[in-house]
C-alpha cells in the first residue's frame, strides 16, 4: 500500500550507485516502471540509461516527466535533474512509501552501508554510515562471493546452509580474504565460513545501530538486501524481524528520489497558487 | 560591504612570516608552542615571541610525521610531527625554543618526538587531569612557576608584576574583542562569515598580539558601524550548524568547504582552535596563581577525564553556546586516533539529543579520500535539519 499521497504526474527517481544504476517512476502515486542497470565508468550517461530503461517499462517518453530528483554518489553528475538529494533521506522516503510503519533502515549498498532512522512522514530521524572502507558493504561480499567462485546472489543462498557460524575475527575485506584461505585450508566447512562472512558484516552493522538505536518495523534497503543469508544475519544478530520486501529493495533509493520529485511539484504548485492568490488580492 | 580590518589582518598574515626573521636577527627570540592550557601572557611579558605552531589539512605531512610517532597518534598531531620533519614551515623555522602543555597526553608525547628526533630544545607545563580539584590549582601554579622559570632564563628578563599585569591587560583586551566580535557572524545576512571570524582568531595565533588587538579592535568598530549591534538569527528555514569535537587548525578547510559549498551554515563552535578558549577567563590578579586558577577555571578541554556528565563544565557550556547563537544542529568533527572526542561522541550526542538537537559525528582526517564520504553525509545531515526546521516553522 502506496503511503504517498495520490498526486496527478508523472515523477522520476534515478539512484546512481557505485554497482547500479536505478531508476523509479511514478505515475499519479503509483509506481509505473522502473530500470536496473549495472553502473558504468559515466554517471551521468549511467543515469539517464537507467532513467530509459525506467521509461521503457513504463511505457513512456521523457518528455512526460515534469521532475525528477537524482540520488546516489553519482548525484553530483545530473543535469538532467531537477534536483539532487543524497541517498539517506532517498532511502528514507522510499522506505516510507513501501512500508509507512517502517522506523528504521539497514541499507547495504556497493560501497557503503547505513543505518537510518525514520519518522513516520519519511523525514529522517537520525543516521550513521560506515568509515571509508569496504568493510560491511556489498563490495566486501562480492570480492568474498569471487572467492568461492559463486555469484554474488549464490553467496547468501550457501550460507543458510551452514550448521555453525565460524567467527570471523575482522571485517576488513583484504584479512577476512586471507583468513578466510586459512580456514579453508584447516578444513572448516565453505557453507560455515559463508555464513561467518555475512555475520561478520552484520556485526559491522551493529555498531553503527548503537549510535542511532533501532525500532521496529526494520526495513532493509539496497542491493544486498536480495541476500537471504545477510537478512537472516542481521536478524539474528540485531535480534530483530525485519520486514518482507514485496517491491525489488534495490529500487528504495531510486523511489524515494521519484517521491520526493513528486514532492518538489507539490510545493511549486502551491507556491504557485499562493502568488495568484496574491496577485488577485493586489489587483482588487 | 569590505571590511577593512579584515584584508589587513590577512595581508599582515602573509608579512609575518618575514618580520619574525627579521625580529631574531635583531636579537628577538621566538616560543613556538602548541598548547591548550598554556598561559600565553608569560610568554608575551617576558618579552618573547608567542607563536602557536600547527597546521592541518595536509595527508603528506601526517605520513611523514607517522615515521617518527606511532600512527595510533591523531592526525594533527603527526602532522605537528611532520612539520618539524620537514621543517620549512616557517614558523617551526623561526621557533628558538618549543613549548608544549601535558592537557593531551599526544601533545606530550610530540614534545618528547620533538626533542628526541629533532633536537628543539623543548619545554613542557605539565596540567593537572582533573580541573575541579583545589589540588589541581595547586598543582598548575607550580607548574606555572617552573616553567616561567625556564622562560626567564631563556630571555634574561625577570618576571614582574608589572610586565604581568600589563600582558594580562593585553590578553584580556584580545579576548574580550573576539567574544564581542564572534555573534556578529550568526546574525541575519551578516557582514562577516563564521569561516572569516574563525581566520581572524587563528591569525592570532602569529601576529603581534599587541598589533593583533589593534587590529581586532578595528575590524569590531567596522562591524559596529556597519550592523549596530548584533541580534542574532537567520531565516526560517535555515540549517543553522554548530561544530564542536576535535580541533580544526589552520589549513584544514575539509569540513568548512564542503559546509559552505552544501549550504549549511556555521554559525558557532566551541573548538579549541576557535571560540572557546577565549570565553570565561576570569584573572583575578596579576599573580602566577590567578593566572593558573583562571586557566583552570575555563571549560576544560575534552582530553581531561570528568565523568560526571550533570556537572560536566565541557557540556553545560556547550549547550549554552548552541542556545546563543541559534543553532538547530551540531556537526562533531573528530579527527582519527583523537580518542578523546572520539569517545565523547556519543554521550554528547544523547544528551543534546534530549535537548532536541541533532548531532552528526564526522570521524575524519586529513586524507582526502573520504571527501565525498564525508559531503554525503554533512549534505544528508543539512537536509535533515533544514526539513526539520521547516517542519517547526509550518507547525
Amino acid at each position: 500500500m502506496a503511503a504517498s499521497e495520490k498526486i496527478q504526474g508523472i515523477f522520476a527517481g534515478v539512484d546512481v550507485g557505485s554497482l547500479a544504476s536505478k531508476s523509479v517512476i511514478i505515475r499519479d502515486g503509483e509506481i509505473a516502471g522502473f530500470g536496473l542497470i549495472p553502473s558504468g565508468l559515466n554517471s551521468e550517461e549511467s543515469g539517464l540509461n537507467a532513467l530509459a530503461a525506467a521509461l521503457e517499462s513504463a511505457g513512456l517518453e521523457r518528455s512526460d516527466i515534469s521532475h525528477i530528483v537524482s540520488t546516489g554518489y553519482g548525484r553530483i553528475s545530473a543535469s538532467y535533474a531537477s534536483k539532487t538529494v543524497t541517498e539517506i533521506t532517498c532511502h528514507a522516503k522510499g522506505a516510507n512509501y513501501l512500508f509507512p510503519n517502517a522506523r528504521t533502515i539497514i541499507d547495504i549498498g556497493g560501497q557503503d552501508c547505513k543505518a537510518i532512522r525514520v519518522n513516520g512522514d519519511g523525514s529522517v530521524a537520525d543516521f550513521a554510515m560506515n568509515d571509508k572502507c569496504a568493510a560491511g558493504t556489498g563490495r566486501f561480499l562480492e570480492v568474498m562471493a569471487g572467492l568461492f567462485k559463486v555469484s554474488l546472489s549464490e553467496l547468501g543462498d550457501l550460507s543458510l546452509k551452514a550448521d555453525a557460524v565460524v567467527p570471523m575475527s575482522s571485517t576488513c575485506t583484504v584479512f577476512v580474504e586471507s583468513e578466510t584461505i586459512s580456514l579453508l585450508a584447516r578444513g572448516e566447512k565453505p557453507h560455515n565460513i559463508q555464513a561467518g562472512i555475512h555475520h561478520a558484516i552484520a556485526n559491522r552493522i551493529a555498531g553503527l545501530f548503537s549510535r542511532v538505536g533501532i525500532q521496529s518495523d526494520v526495513y532493509f534497503s539496497g542491493g544486498v538486501a536480495k541476500n537471504k543469508g545477510m537478512r537472516k544475519a542481521l536478524e539474528e544478530v540485531l535480534k530483530v524481524n525485519i520486514v518482507e520486501p514485496y517491491f525489488d529493495p534495490q529500487l528504495t533509493g531510486a523511489l524515494g528520489a521519484a517521491v520526493l520529485a513528486q514532492a518538489i511539484a507539490v510545493k511549486e504548485a502551491k507556491k504557485g497558487r499562493q502568488q495568484e492568490s496574491s496577485a488577485i488580492q493586489s489587483a482588487a | 560591504m569590505a571590511l577593512n580590518a579584515l584584508e589587513l589582518i590577512y595581508k599582515r598574515l602573509r608579512e609575518r612570516p618575514q618580520e619574525l626573521v627579521e625580529a631574531r636577527a635583531n636579537g628577538a627570540k621566538v616560543v613556538g608552542f602548541q598548547a591548550y592550557n598554556l598561559p600565553e601572557e608569560v610568554i608575551y611579558a617576558l618579552g618573547l615571541i608567542p607563536v602557536r605552531l600547527g597546521s592541518g589539512g595536509d595527508g603528506d605531512l601526517v605520513e611523514v610525521g607517522g615515521r617518527y610517532i606511532s600512527t595510533k597518534n591523531c592526525v594533527y598531531v603527526r602532522s605537528t610531527v611532520g612539520l618539524f620533519a620537514e621543517n620549512t614551515d616557517p614558523y617551526i623555522v623561526n621557533s628558538d625554543i618549543v613549548a608544549f602543555d601535558a592537557t593531551c597526553l599526544q601533545t606530550f608525547r610530540t614534545a618528547e618526538v620533538v626533542q628526541y628526533y629533532f633536537n628543539r630544545e623543548v619545554i613542557i607545563l605539565g596540567v593537572p587531569r582533573n580541573f575541579y580539584l583545589q589540588e589541581a590549582h595547586t598543582y598548575f601554579a607550580a607548574e606555572l612557576r617552573h616553567f616561567v622559570s625556564r622562560l626567564e632564563a631563556i630571555s634574561g628578563v625577570t618576571l614582574t608584576r608589572e610586565r604581568l599585569a600589563d600582558s594580562i591587560a593585553l590578553y584580556n583586551g584580545i579576548r574580550d574583542a573576539i567574544v564581542r566580535i564572534y555573534p556578529y557572524q550568526a546574525t541575519k545576512n551578516p557582514a562577516i562569515s563564521w569561516e572569516q571570524v574563525f581566520d581572524v582568531i587563528q591569525a592570532g595565533y602569529v601576529l603581534d598580539r599587541r598589533e593583533y588587538l589593534g587590529l581586532l579592535e578595528s575590524l569590531l568598530a567596522e562591524l559596529v558601524q556597519q550592523r549596530g549591534a548584533p541580534v542574532i538569527g537567520g531565516e526560517d528555514d535555515e540549517a543553522r550548524i554548530f561544530i564542536s569535537g576535535s580541533t580544526i587548525p589552520p589549513g584544514d578547510k575539509k569540513l568548512i568547504s564542503i559546509m559552505q559549498e552544501l549550504g549549511g551554515r556555521i554559525v558557532g563552535d566551541d573548538l579549541w582552535s576557535g571560540l572557546i578558549p577565549y570565553v570565561d577567563v576570569q584573572i583575578e590578579d596579576a599573580t602566577l596563581e590567578a593566572l593558573a586558577s583562571a586557566y583552570l577555571n575555563r571549560t576544560p578541554h575534552g582530553a581531561l577525564p570528568y565523568l560526571e556528565l550533570a556537572t560536566d563544565r565541557r557540556i553545560k557550556r556547550l549547550k549554552e553556546l548552541i542556545t546563543t547563537f541559534k543553532a538547530n544542529g551540531v556537526i562533531y568533527h573528530t579527527l582519527r586516533y583523537c580518542d578523546p572526542y572520539t569517545f565523547k561522541a556519543k554521550e554528547t550526542k544523547d544528551i543534546l539529543e534530549k535537548e532536541g538537537i541533532p548531532l552528526l559525528e564526522l570521524h575524519t582526517e586529513y586524507a582526502g579520500s573520504d571527501f565525498e564520504a564525508i559531503r554525503t553525509r554533512v549534505e544528508a545531515f543539512v537536509e535533515m535539519v533544514k526539513l526539520r526546521a521547516e517542519s517547526e516553522e509550518a507547525a
